[in-house]
């Protein structure tokens, strides 16, 4: 459990470093990738999402269900 | 399982509140059922700087059995017009929790833009039978890459391969 408490924290000391080095620029190329799902159909106003949650929540009761177990030696 | 806005957003429309949401749970709606999402643990709605509205807000959220925090304390009562001023003065964020793992931030500030802007062009989605207002796509990514945290970056970062991804399995129907 100690072990992969500290994983998890050198994990996220990595994923900030990593963060501080991405310079991310609105180019006109994803701009126009925002417009074509912008555009398309079931993204428009009466679209039906009700389903958008059950895909995270099946995700994390996933996760949830994990457990640790030790490496193979 | 119910959509943990469900509710919220029910009451919110019942007094005619005046919200958008925004944020990663904003961006996660333009994704198609069934392709994963980003990972966010709270719904971000956008209001404007209006007391009334917010007074509005905050009665929605009670009548929905929610809890209503200012930072890590209770929000004061009465949650009148009075305490609205001074939180709209102040653009302070009421956080809200409830059940179903529900965690919402109203928040008067989105880097960028200002409320009627976003209003304006926002699209609404249904939910369980209400319409939801979302912010347009573009403007959740241009305020996020203006906001710049380090969690704005790794969003930005993965959420341009997660479009084309989305896209290219739209070319593929």
């Amino acid at each position: 459990m100690k072990r992969s408490l500290e994983d998890g924290l050198r994990a996220l000391r990595e994923a900030t470093e990593l963060a501080k080095s991405i310079r991310i620029e609105l180019t006109d190329d994803y701009l126009e990738l925002i417009a074509l799902v912008e555009a398309l159909p079931q993204n428009q106003s009466g679209a039906d999402k009700s389903g958008r949650w059950r895909g995270s929540r099946a995700y994390w009761s996933f996760i949830a269900s994990g457990r640790i177990v030790e490496p193979r030696s | 399982m119910s959509h943990p806005l469900a509710p919220l957003g029910r009451t919110l429309a019942a007094r005619a509140v005046r919200y958008v949401v925004i944020g990663v749970s904003g961006a996660n709606l333009y994704g198609p059922s069934g392709q994963a999402v980003f990972t966010t643990d709270d719904f971000d709605l956008f209001l404007p700087a209006d007391p009334d509205n917010l007074v509005s807000a905050w009665a929605a959220c009670e009548d929905a059995g929610l809890e209503l925090w200012s930072t890590s304390d209770p929000l004061d009562r009465p949650r009148d017009r009075w305490l609205a001023e001074r939180v709209v003065e102040r653009r302070a964020l009421t956080r809200v929790t409830g059940p179903d793992d529900l965690f919402a931030d109203l928040t008067l500030v989105m880097k960028g833009y200002d409320f009627e802007t976003i209003w304006a062009e926002r699209r609404e989605f249904v939910i369980e039978g209400t319409a939801i207002p979302v912010a347009r796509l573009l403007h959740i990514v241009t305020s996020k890459h203006a906001v710049g945290r380090d969690k704005d970056r790794l969003f930005l970062a993965t959420h341009r391969d997660a479009l084309e991804q989305l896209l290219r399995k739209q070319d593929d129907l």
